[in-house]
C-alpha cells in the first residue's frame, strides 16, 4: 500500500475520505484494466457486464453517492475545519505561566498607555473648544459694539460659495514636503 | 533523571552567564515593587543552608527520584514538575518583578506610575469626603443632596482601591493560584468576578429551572457565593444526595464579597412533601438558623456547629422522600437580616416551633430578611432511604406512592359520516 504524504493524509481526514480506499485505487484499476484487456480479446463487450466493472472506478463515497448528496454538514465547518487541520496552520501560542503573566503585564500597560492618551487628547480638544467659545463670548460682550463684531464673524455666508477653503487650495499630502517652503517661488511670467 | 537535568543545562548555562552582571543593577532599581514577597523568599532559602541538601531537602528543588521518594514518605510532596526543579536548583531564582525584559519593565513603570497617581486620587478623594462630612447639612444642601453625594464618592473611592490595583501581576498571579486576601478589595472584586462569570450564572439558571424562585421565594438576586458540602464532598446545584449521606447536616462555604460583617439567616425548605390528602404538596422547614455572622474572611458555617441556644431554631432534619413521589427539592437560602441586626433569638424560638408548612415568604416578611444566596440539592427515594426514615421515626416506611391512573375516554368515533 502507497502511503500518503502528511498533507493529504491530514485533508483526507479532514473531509473524512477512507485512507485505505483512495490509496488501493490504484490496485483496482490496475485489476479492472487487466480484466477488461482479457475480456475484449476474447470477444465483444456488452453493455450489461461493463456495468458493474464500471462501478468500482467511482471515486465518490457510497455515502456521497446517494440521491441528495449525503450527509455533507455545514459548509463553513468544513472550511474551518479544513484551515484548522491543515498541516501548514501554525500551532497555537503556547506560554508558560511566567511568560503569560509578562505577555499581560505589557498588555495591561499598552492599554493604560492607549486609554491615558486618548483621554488626554480628549481633554486638549475640550480645552480648545472652551478657549474658543469664551474668546467669542468675550468678542460679544466686551468688544463694545453691541456685538457687531461678533455677528460678522458668525455669518457662514458665502464661505463655501465665493472662496472655498484654503486647505483645499493645493493638493493634500501625508506630509509636509522635504524642503519646507520654497520661497524662491514665482508665478510664471505670461507670454 | 540525567536526561531531566542534561536538558535544563543549556537554560542554566545560559542564565548563568546572563544573570550576574544583570541582576545588581535591577535590584537597585526597584527599590520598591510592587509586593515584596521575594525578599521573604530570599531569606527562607538562606536560612536551611545548614544542613546538606540531602539531609532535608527542599520540596521546591528536589530532583532526584531517591530524595524525592524520601519526600513524600514524609508526607510532603514536591512542586512542580521534575524538569522544572532540576532547572530551579542552579537558578538564581530572580523575582518576577525583576526579571530582564526590556518591555516589561518599560510596562511595569508605566503601570507603577499609574498606581502612584492613582494612590494619590485615593487620598485626595478620603479627603474629600472628611470635608463633605464635617459641613453641616444645612450648608450641603439638604439632607438628601448630601447622602447621595457621599454615597457617589465612596463608590468612586471603591473603584479607584480597585483600578489601583488591577494592573498588578502578581496580584493576578496570587489570585488564580487561589492566595488571595478576601480582606483586601481586589481580591474580592476578582473572585466577585470570576464567580458571576460561571458559577452564578449554573446556579441560577438551576434554582430558576426548577422553579425554587417562584415556588420558595418570588425573587431571589444571589450576591454571596453559597458552595454546600456534605461531609467533605461538594455538591452542585440541583445533585442528587444521597440519602444516608444527607442525614448529618451540611457544611456551607459563604463567600462574602463586600466588606464588613453581616447577620444572617440560614434556612434550608424543602417544597415538594407530598400531600395525599389534598393531591398536591406542602413545604417543609428542614432547618433554620438566625443571627449567623460571616464576612469575607470567615466564610465557613458547619450548620451542625451552631450554638443551639442563641442561633439555631429549628435543627437539623434529613430529609426524606416517600418511595414513588417525585424528586424533592431541598434549598437553601441565606438571608440578609436588616441592618445586620441580631434578631430576637428567643422571641423567634418560641413562634417559629413547627417545621410544616412553614412558608418562607412568611418568613421574609415577618423578620424583614432578604435573600443574598442560594443553593439547592435534591432527594429522591434511594436504597438507604427506607432506613433512614425508621430511625427518624417516619410512619408508613413501606409505602409506595402511586400516580392516580387516569381512564381513558370510552372510544367514540368521531363523525362517523366521514369514515363511511
Amino acid at each position: 500500500m502507497r502511503s500518503l504524504s502528511p498533507v493529504l493524509a491530514s485533508l483526507a481526514n479532514v473531509f473524512k475520505i477512507p485512507i485505505s480506499q483512495t490509496s488501493t485505487r490504484p490496485s483496482v484499476t490496475r485489476v479492472c484494466n487487466e480484466t477488461l484487456l482479457k475480456k475484449s480479446t476474447s470477444g465483444p463487450v456488452t453493455s450489461a457486464v461493463q456495468a458493474p466493472a464500471a462501478r468500482s472506478f467511482s471515486t465518490t463515497n457510497a455515502l456521497l453517492k446517494r440521491k441528495g448528496g449525503g450527509p455533507r454538514g455545514d459548509r463553513r465547518v468544513t472550511l474551518i475545519r479544513y484551515f484548522l487541520h491543515h498541516p501548514k496552520t501554525p500551532r497555537p501560542l503556547r506560554f508558560s505561566r511566567t511568560r503569560y503573566l509578562r505577555h499581560w503585564t505589557i498588555h495591561r500597560a499598552w492599554q493604560l498607555f492607549q486609554a491615558q492618551q486618548r483621554r488626554s487628547e480628549q481633554l486638549e480638544l475640550q480645552r480648545q473648544w472652551q478657549a474658543m467659545n469664551a474668546a467669542c463670548e468675550e468678542l460679544r460682550t466686551g468688544a463694545g459694539d453691541g456685538g457687531k463684531l461678533f455677528r460678522k464673524s458668525m455669518n457662514k455666508r458665502g464661505v463655501f460659495r465665493d472662496l472655498f477653503p484654503i486647505e483645499y487650495g493645493r493638493l493634500q499630502t501625508e506630509a509636509p514636503s522635504q524642503e519646507g517652503w520654497n520661497h524662491e517661488w514665482k508665478r510664471m511670467e505670461k507670454k | 533523571m540525567a536526561h531531566c537535568e542534561r536538558a535544563a543545562k543549556p537554560l542554566l548555562q545560559c542564565l548563568q552567564k546572563s544573570y550576574p552582571r544583570a541582576l545588581p543593577t535591577l535590584q537597585v532599581q526597584s527599590t520598591r515593587a510592587f509586593q515584596t514577597t521575594a525578599f521573604a523568599r530570599e531569606e527562607a532559602q538562606a536560612e536551611p543552608k545548614s544542613q546538606p541538601f540531602h539531609k532535608a531537602p527542599d520540596p521546591a528543588l528536589v530532583s532526584s527520584p531517591r530524595l524525592e521518594r524520601r519526600l513524600i514518605r514524609q508526607g510532603v510532596s514536591p512542586i512542580g514538575s521534575r524538569r522544572r526543579r532540576a532547572a530551579l536548583q542552579s537558578s538564581p531564582n530572580v523575582p518576577f518583578e525583576q526579571l530582564p525584559y526590556q518591555c516589561f519593565q518599560e510596562a511595569r513603570k508605566v503601570l507603577l506610575a499609574d498606581r502612584e497617581e492613582k494612590l494619590k486620587e485615593i487620598v485626595s478623594m478620603r479627603e474629600k469626603i472628611a470635608r463633605l462630612q464635617a459641613v453641616p447639612t444645612e450648608e450641603a444642601g439638604g439632607e438628601q443632596v448630601k447622602k447621595s453625594r457621599l454615597v457617589a464618592m465612596e463608590l468612586h473611592l471603591e473603584r479607584l482601591k480597585i483600578l489601583a490595583d488591577i494592573n498588578d501581576p502578581l496580584v493576578k498571579k496570587k489570585f488564580e493560584d487561589g492566595q488571595g486576601d478576601m480582606s483586601k478589595p481586589i481580591y474580592r472584586y476578582l473572585a466577585d468576578r470570576k464567580w458571576r462569570e460561571y458559577r452564578r450564572k449554573i446556579l441560577v439558571q438551576r434554582i430558576t429551572q426548577m422553579k425554587v424562585i417562584p415556588d420558595v421565594l418570588p425573587h431571589c438576586d444571589p450576591v454571596v457565593d453559597t458552595k454546600l458540602y456534605f461531609g467533605r464532598s461538594p455538591v452542585q446545584p440541583g445533585e442528587f444526595v444521597n440519602s444516608r449521606v444527607s442525614t448529618s447536616a451540611p457544611k456551607l462555604d459563604v463567600q462574602l464579597f463586600d466588606r464588613g460583617e453581616k447577620l444572617v439567616t440560614i434556612a434550608v425548605v424543602d417544597s415538594d412533601v407530598p400531600n395525599v390528602e389534598k393531591d398536591g404538596f406542602d413545604y417543609r422547614m428542614h432547618y433554620l438558623a438566625v443571627n449567623v455572622p460571616i464576612s469575607a474572611v470567615s466564610t465557613k458555617v458547619d450548620l451542625s456547629k451552631l450554638s443551639s441556644d442563641s442561633q439555631v431554631v429549628l435543627p437539623w432534619l434529613p430529609p426524606v422522600a416517600q418511595k414513588g413521589s417525585p424528586y424533592h427539592r431541598l434549598s437553601v437560602f441565606i438571608m440578609e437580616q436588616k441592618d445586620s441586626k441580631p434578631l430576637d433569638f428567643a422571641a423567634v424560638k418560641a413562634k417559629e416551633t413547627t417545621r410544616d408548612n412553614k412558608l418562607l415568604r412568611t418568613l421574609q416578611a415577618r423578620y424583614h430578611l432578604k435573600a443574598i444566596g442560594a443553593h439547592l440539592f435534591r432527594t429522591e427515594w434511594d436504597s438507604t432511604m427506607a432506613e433512614v426514615m425508621k430511625e427518624n421515626g417516619y410512619a408508613e416506611v413501606d409505602m409506595e406512592l402511586r400516580r392516580k391512573r387516569v381512564e381513558p375516554l370510552p372510544y367514540k368515533r368521531r363523525n362517523p359520516s366521514t369514515f363511511r
